[in-house]
């Protein structure tokens, strides 16, 4: 992730994140861990539009037999590791985690910050942008 | 001052080696005896020996004393056979001599012999050729070969028991011989062995592994009525106090897991495996050589035993032993190939290698003078750094050493090595930052432009994979130089090469490259548009998925330029007007495959983006039939594919309904 116009920093910003795809069979709406208690989740997640429908099963169940393959948006928890070139003192911090919400058809990207100790539901908000390109192009690597 | 150990061969009483295989052909038969005790007694345990006798031709002369020996009905027969045997004992070179001198069909005649003790040494000698790679294949399915295996395993003597055993190791392959072993019950007879001798035990234990490799119908057939006693009976001898059977007891317990479900399934018994082969390790001899590629046989492939390895410390162990002084090449090449098994799927794995300050001694490996160590360490280190987080944090690729050996391993001599080093620069170049600096800097893209040359298609295209990588997301100065290097002539050479990997590769490294600026996009029409040719020439013709796959995102890419690349590009679907677009194109939206009917749809997204001419574009889309293909696939099974098309018929829709 890169964060553009940071006041504490000479250059752009950049963090590198793990994600979780919440998929209820690898990962469910429970977080379980970074201080994130069922509470704060279901807080989160009710904030996304996309969650309403699961919003009651969840809370019942944990949403244990929800298939989420087929719908048109992906729940995510990404938390940042560290810091790729800047050191901690950036004015930034990545003691956090982002719940987000990536919509499939307008490729948009929604999420709200979660820490304890930092003001609760700052947004995320990020769109595709082609940079000057008129389409959508893709690159590709291939780790061996 | 002490004499060299070649000079300690050649000197001594008695006129030395020459002299006493001189004597070998003596005409005094007590001359002759005493020559053959010392020559057997000289060749125990000394390969340099067996090797400097083998080269003075002693091993033609003993198989000679040994056919006169039996012919004659002589005592030298014992002293002859065993000679033979101990030139065979562990050592291929002493195998292959002994076979060359056609002793083999004399010392299966000992076998027959009605001195026990003849029998007993023919078979012991056998037994030391049957245990290497080099003895001949024995053909079990043939009738009379068959008896006489059974008729070793149900015969009295230890040794003859042992030598049916070994042969049965060496040469039951097929899935024919193994049920051939079955139905005979053969089986059956190896496991009664359990419970004998050690070297019953051991050969017994390596001829199971060799029924069972592989066929779970053997193994389930074989187990089934029998209550699971066979099992148990293998899985107790991983306790045994004899570090060999434990090692062997380990690996047929493998083969079992490795072929079927049905057994060492339980959480317990994977532990077992691996604590024991994580003991083993410690042995010094060669069980604790072999003890690496059987823990590489039980966890290749497996994240759970990946799991239950690294917390049994398996990873600490296998550094130790890399970072032991004077550590035989055998068990090194094992360990990192071990290390590499475990960091094939588990970030975890990895991470906690890394942990350990391991690329340090790594990059030392790089430049061993054996070739395999110089293999199994870039193994090792491919696995290592397919760890996205590290290479994001540009871990390796700041790693000057690192960079230096894997740029120097591109020149090697062994075009084997070239390709492994490849498969670590592969990874490494994927540098999500900026790093690339420091390969460029030690012309480490010079040797890649150089190896997608080369004669080998492996070298080629690995070399080509390396550049693909590097050229992720990179920006407009890489790919200038990539094209500076590499020429349009060359690059549409590759994609019309006749290896499907290379062509992929190479598709791949034009996607990429096209993935960016309208300037990286105008290198495609170099030439006479020579690379865009070659992209069309491949997607009309070629039949591999992967390949068209590339070749459609080239277009996809390309379509995102200006209204001149987005022409060609449609021009390149529809040449002809009014006629359709081409018949690979109609194929691509229809495919059964996802990715293509996905890519396809994304090409024709980026040719009707609001642009100048887009409107002439998907009025073309909608004369030509491509509109009304795109509309049936409103309700692909495929969520992405479902959602783009939406996308595409809701920029299109002024020509129907959606």
């Amino acid at each position: 992730m890169e964060a553009l116009n940071v006041p504490m920093a000479d250059t752009p910003v950049v963090t590198f994140w793990e994600g979780e795809i919440v998929d209820i069979k690898n990962y469910t709406f429970f977080t379980g861990k970074w201080e994130a208690m069922p509470d704060d989740d279901i807080k989160h997640w009710t904030k996304f539009p996309s969650f309403a429908p699961f919003q009651s099963q969840v809370q019942a169940d944990g949403g244990k037999s929800l298939d989420l393959s087929n719908y048109p948006f992906i729940f995510m928890r990404w938390k940042e590791q560290y810091f790729v070139n800047v050191g901690t003192d950036c004015g930034l911090t990545i003691a956090g985690f982002y719940y987000v919400c990536f919509s499939c058809a307008d490729v948009t990207i929604n999420g709200f910050y979660y820490d304890p100790n930092s003001s609760p539901f700052q947004k995320l908000e990020l769109k595709s942008a082609n940079e000057g390109k008129t389409g959508f192009s893709f690159s590709s690597y291939e780790l061996q | 001052m002490p004499t060299t150990a070649s000079a300690s061969f050649t000197s001594g009483a008695d006129g030395g080696p020459t002299s006493l295989v001189a004597r070998l052909s003596s005409g005094d038969p007590d001359v002759k005896l005493r020559a053959l005790r010392e020559v057997k007694n000289q060749i125990i345990g000394s390969k340099t020996k067996k090797l400097g006798y083998i080269k003075l031709g002693a091993v033609p002369r003993v198989a000679s004393i040994l056919s006169a020996a039996i012919a004659d009905g002589d005592n030298v027969v014992v002293q002859s056979a065993a000679a033979l045997g101990s030139f065979a004992c562990g050592f291929d070179e002493g195998v292959q001599a002994v076979l060359a001198a056609g002793a083999l069909p004399l010392l299966v005649r000992l076998l027959d012999h009605p001195d026990d003790k003849v029998v007993d040494v023919g078979a012991r000698s056998l037994k030391m050729i049957y245990q290497s790679e080099f003895a001949p294949k024995y053909e079990i399915l043939e009738r009379k070969s068959l008896e006489f295996l059974v008729s070793l395993l149900n015969r009295e003597g230890e040794n003859v028991t042992e030598l049916g055993a070994s042969i049965i190791a060496h040469s039951c392959r097929t899935v024919e011989e193994q049920k051939t072993m079955l139905e005979a019950g053969v089986l059956k007879r190896l496991v009664s062995f359990l419970d004998g001798s050690v070297g019953q035990r051991d050969a017994s234990l390596g001829s199971l592994a060799a029924a069972f490799r592989n066929n779970a119908e053997v193994i389930t057939e074989f187990m089934g009525p029998h209550g699971g006693k066979p099992f148990n009976a293998i899985f107790r001898l991983t306790v045994d106090s004899n570090p060999k059977t434990r090692l062997l007891a380990c690996q047929c317990l493998i083969v079992i897991r490795n072929a079927t479900d049905c057994y060492v399934q339980e959480l317990g018994f994977k532990r077992k495996l691996v604590t024991t082969l994580l003991e083993l390790l410690d042995d010094p001899g060669q069980v604790g050589d072999e003890c690496p590629f059987v823990l590489s046989s039980l966890v290749e492939g497996k994240e759970d035993l990946h799991k239950i390895a690294l917390e049994a410390d398996a990873m600490v162990k296998l550094r130790n032993c890399m970072d032991k002084e004077n550590v035989n090449p055998r068990r090194l090449r094992g360990v990192l190939l071990a290390l590499a098994d475990l960091c094939s799927k588990l970030e975890s794995c990895r991470s906690t290698f890394l942990s350990m300050k391991v690329l340090k001694p790594l990059t030392g490996f790089l430049n061993h003078k054996e070739e395999d160590i110089r293999i199994a360490a870039c193994t090792c280190l491919k696995n290592v750094t397919r760890s996205v987080k590290n290479l994001c944090a540009g871990y390796f690729m700041k790693n000057e050493a690192l960079v230096n050996a894997l740029i120097l391993l591109l020149t090697d001599a062994s075009e084997e090595v070239q390709v492994a080093a490849l498969g670590v620069v592969s990874n490494i170049v994927v540098d999500f930052t900026t790093h690339k600096s420091m390969f460029v800097a030690h012309e480490g893209m010079q040797q890649l432009f150089c190896l997608s040359k080369s004669m080998v298609p492996a070298v080629r295209s690995n070399a080509l994979r390396a550049l693909r990588n590097m050229t992720f997301l990179a920006d407009d100065k890489c790919k200038e130089a990539i094209y500076l290097g590499m020429t349009p002539s060359l690059i549409a050479n590759l994609i019309r090469d006749d290896e499907l990997s290379v062509k992929e590769q190479a598709l791949a490294l034009v996607r990429n490259l096209v993935d960016g600026s309208v300037g990286s996009i105008e290198q495609v029409f170099a030439d006479d548009s020579i690379i865009l040719d070659a992209v069309g020439s491949q997607l009309q013709c070629c039949p591999n998925a992967e390949v068209l796959l590339q070749g459609i995102y080239v277009l996809g890419n390309i379509a995102c330029g200006n209204e001149i690349h987005k022409e060609a590009v449609t021009c390149l679907l529809f040449p002809l007007a009014g006629r359709g677009p081409e018949p690979f194109f109609v194929n691509f939206l229809l495919s059964s495959d996802s990715r293509l009917r996905l890519a396809t749809i994304w090409v024709l997204i980026n040719l009707t983006l609001p642009s100048p001419g887009a409107l002439k574009r998907q009025e073309r889309l909608q004369n030509e039939g491509v509109l009304s293909i795109v509309r049936s696939m409103v309700n692909d099974p495929c969520l992405d594919v479902k959602i783009r098309v939406r996308t595409l018929l809701t920029q299109t829709e002024h020509f129907g309904d959606f």
